[in-house]
């Protein structure tokens, strides 16, 4: 699965840091969510969705 | 932050009692103490690398524990499980065929148990767990 969340993160001028305090999560957590090496579980998809107000489907891409 | 000084102050522990074993029997160590002593000292400092870890996060503000990181430990749990078994396999085997006493063995097995742990957490923790 990848992911659209450094572009996001991009747009909306967050660190790894910021969006990791956002989500409760470390910021290792988003590193490997940016290099596509971890799927998130649903919740923390939302929670990202949230933070960047989109869809989960706009930031998350399967294939 | 409370399981990152538990973490360190274990390893502290073991490090002075390591260090009072070490020192009171200088004169008379085998190869295999010496090398025990040598594992020992990696396996705290993993458990310092573990601590200095959560303290940072918690400094930082993020949970010391999120979802990758009980990930990456039920996936270590499991590996260094499997690979424990097979240790203890071996060493059941090479019992009878080494001169080394029981507490030797089983000294190696409890060693060689935090060893693959230590190695299995290292290996997930820096190439991540994918969901399957």
């Amino acid at each position: 699965m990848n992911n659209r969340i450094k572009e996001f993160r991009a747009r909306y001028n967050l660190t790894q840091e910021d969006l990791a305090k956002r989500v409760n999560v470390r910021r290792e957590t988003i590193v490997f969510l940016e290099k596509n090496k971890y799927n998130p579980s649903l919740k923390l998809a939302y929670d990202i969705a949230r933070v960047f107000d989109a869809k989960i489907e706009e930031i998350f891409l399967i294939g | 932050m409370k399981k990152g000084m538990v973490v360190l102050l274990v390893a502290v522990l073991v490090l002075i009692t390591t260090g009072l074993w070490f020192f009171s029997s200088s004169g008379s160590l085998k190869s295999f103490d010496m090398v025990s002593f040598g594992v020992i000292i990696l396996v705290v400092a993993f458990a310092v690398f573990v601590g200095y870890k959560r303290l940072i996060s918690a400094k930082r503000g993020e949970p010391a524990e999120d979802e990758l990181s009980k990930k990456v430990l039920l996936k270590t749990a499991a590996w260094s499980y499997y690979i424990s078994l097979y240790l203890w396999v071996a060493l059941l085997y090479i019992k009878d065929r080494v001169s080394l006493d029981t507490e030797e063995i089983l000294g190696a097995g409890i060693l060689g148990m935090a060893v693959s742990f230590a190695v299995c957490w290292l290996v997930f923790n820096f190439r991540g767990v994918r969901n399957e």
